[in-house]
């Protein structure tokens, strides 16, 4: 082998396939992460809505660079209520997906509970206003239809009542246990 | 057109790559200061979203990308003693390759982005980019079919690996996210590419470079082929299983994350291997680091490469994972690798390559040792302002403290990542001015050379 280049390529490739096969091709086949959640569901805009126009500005304007929709059952995430751990079926019509890397800003998986319009808006056009030092630029750039659309994504950022629900009894038999 | 004068596909590729270093980088210094002063500059096109990722993506395959091919246009003929297939083509794919990432560049001002890390470029440039890459790819294939030397020096199988694995993993991960399942598949695949375009293409470019340059120039021979051979198959077998940690603790079933978890652990054992290797060739040479700055950036890479990959298997542990993901932390490491070592060994290849093609020595000694001096001491107080950022914030987070708090908190930190980023960024004038002065000289001095033998004749 140490003198046929194709031999290397050969087996260069086969290794590169197995890793393809088992941390690409496999997960295909996974129904956890492919099949969608109730609050998944809420995420399938229909198309030319103002939360699917929202979505492609939150996109174009690089917001997932700074903020993830990433919920992990850790103390980080419980400990600053992030809202419920998030399922692969959550993202089912994320496209492109903006899991993120990166916490610049906080996470936004659930942001929709947690402000309501006017806050957000307020927010985008100065981030001053309601989060002094804040190091989120200003978006006062956009046009206010481009404004009212990417509001209207933020605030269809929700679980289920249910999975609220849910979440919130886990967090208050958490607490009582700890007591 | 294009011209076919020996080493010219590696010299052009050269000037074009520290080019590139310059504009990435200052995306980069801009991505920086706009965390202290978030105002800055701030319109629909250089809106921060838009700045980190056109500094991401310059620095990885404008600055990198082109002076790790044109390394290969000079090592690749030398080790297989035979020349460049077609250096027409060479310089061809050039301008080509350059014309793609200008296209790029403003494709992601402009809001066009595919959101994958290390693959933001949207569809239309990736497509581009791919046959760019495939043509450097075949020439330097076809330069390795006509070689004279049938031995493969081991830096040879790892640049047939990279450039084989590159576009092939350029493919999975932006494969058009319609055709495919969307979420977290496409996250994996994403990942698959942001992890591999480190893994089987930056480090294992870079990687041939060190098993180059070292025996060159400490005079010395490898310590021990056995050695290259175990830690280059190791790389092969583990490196692609890397991806799916990106994703820890996170929405993704056990089994893959495990999938991706345990081969990172393992790559402890080729970066081990490769490491022992490096240094054992290094034995009784050390004391040259002191007079030569090409070593001295080469072994200087080597140690950042090798903290890079304690850091690297550290944090796929989930327990580590759950206080520094998401931090400034992974902002220091996942600059460790691509500059701290392989820029590192860039320069170094540029400082030994340049000379030999222009037939004369680098113009000032004294500008090189600023280069270095400038990146490794800025690297330093970049990386550890964020490291120690990382962990005080991740800390924050678990304490429950409100995240705005931990935003303000971070201001020193973010600070000093700047002062030590404009540090590393004023570094690479000087080997952009010392590249400029070199080969205007050397041009001079052909030109006085051809007229004197025209006179004495």
């Amino acid at each position: 082998m140490e003198r046929k280049p194709s031999a290397v390529l050969i087996v260069a490739l086969i290794l590169w396939t197995f890793g393809v096969a088992g941390t690409v091709i496999l997960p295909l086949f996974d129904q956890e992460i492919n099949s969608a959640t109730a609050s998944g569901e809420l995420r399938n805009y229909q198309e030319d809505s103002a939360e699917a126009r929202g979505r492609e500005i939150y996109v174009q304007n690089g917001c997932q660079t700074c903020h993830t929709q990433f919920v992990r059952a850790l103390p980080a995430d419980t400990n600053q209520n992030l809202g419920p751990v998030t399922k692969g079926g959550d993202y089912k019509y994320d496209l492109p997906h903006l899991l993120g890397s990166n916490r610049t800003g906080p996470d936004l998986m659930w942001v929709g509970l947690k402000y309501n319009e006017d806050w957000q808006r307020q927010h985008l056009i100065d981030p001053q206003s309601t989060s002094p030092g804040t190091i989120m630029p200003s978006f006062d750039y956009l046009s206010n239809q481009e404004l009212d659309d990417l509001v209207a994504y933020l605030m269809s950022l929700k679980p289920t009542e249910e999975r609220l629900e849910e979440y919130k009894k886990e967090l208050n038999d958490a607490k009582s246990n700890s007591n | 057109m294009f011209t076919d004068e020996k080493w010219s596909s590696s010299k052009n590729w050269f000037i074009a790559a520290v080019f590139w270093i310059i504009i990435g980088m200052s995306m980069g210094l801009l991505t920086a200061t706009k965390q202290i002063w978030p105002e800055l500059l701030n319109n629909r096109w250089f809106t921060y979203g838009h700045v980190r990722s056109a500094h991401v993506m310059l620095v990885i395959y404008a600055w990198l990308s082109m002076a790790y091919v044109g390394s290969m246009f000079y090592m690749i003929p030398k080790l297989a003693k035979t020349k460049v297939y077609s250096e027409k083509m060479g310089n061809f794919a050039l301008v080509f390759y350059n014309i793609v990432i200008l296209e790029g560049f403003f494709a992601l001002l402009l809001g066009q982005t595919e959101v994958i890390e290390y693959g933001e470029f949207p569809l239309w440039v990736d497509v581009q980019l791919l046959v760019a890459i495939g043509l450097v790819a075949y020439n330097l294939f076809k330069t390795v079919g006509r070689r004279q030397e049938k031995m493969l020096y081991v830096s040879l199988w790892y640049f047939l690996g990279s450039l084989l694995w590159l576009p092939l993993t350029w493919i999975v991960g932006n494969f058009p996210a319609q055709w495919i399942p969307s979420g977290v598949q496409q996250g994996l695949m994403g990942w698959f590419l942001g992890h591999n375009a480190i893994g089987l293409w930056m480090t294992t470019v870079g990687v041939g470079q060190i098993y180059y340059l070292l025996p060159k120039l400490t005079g010395r021979p490898l310590y021990s082929h056995q050695l290259s051979m175990i830690g280059f198959w190791a790389i092969a077998t583990f490196y692609v299983w890397n991806g799916p940690h990106h994703l820890m603790n996170g929405p993704i079933p056990g089994w893959i994350s495990k999938a991706g978890v345990i081969p990172s652990i393992v790559l402890l054992i080729p970066v081990w291997a490769v490491l022992a290797n490096f240094w054992g060739t290094m034995k009784g040479s050390w004391s040259q680091t002191r007079t030569s700055v090409p070593l001295r950036f080469t072994v200087a890479g080597t140690i950042f490469y090798l903290f890079a990959c304690l850091q690297g298997p550290l944090q796929a542990l989930p327990s580590v994972s759950s206080v520094i993901k998401f931090t400034h932390w992974t902002v220091g490491h996942a600059h460790m690798g691509p500059f701290g070592a392989f820029s590192f060994t860039s320069f170094a290849a540029i400082y030994y390559i340049l000379p030999k093609i222009v037939g004369r020595e680098m113009f000032s000694k004294r500008a090189m040792e600023a280069h270095f001096w400038f990146s490794t001491v800025g690297f330093l107080v970049f990386a550890f302002s964020l490291w120690i950022a990382g962990v005080v914030q991740g800390f924050a987070w678990i304490e429950g403290v409100p995240f705005l708090q931990t935003v303000l908190m971070m201001e020193p930190y973010v600070q000093g990542r700047a002062i030590g980023g404009t540090m590393m960024y004023v570094a690479q004038f000087f080997l952009a001015w010392n590249m400029y002065k070199t080969i205007k000289l050397a041009k001079l001095e052909k030109k006085q050379q051809a007229q004197q033998q025209a006179a004495s004749a």
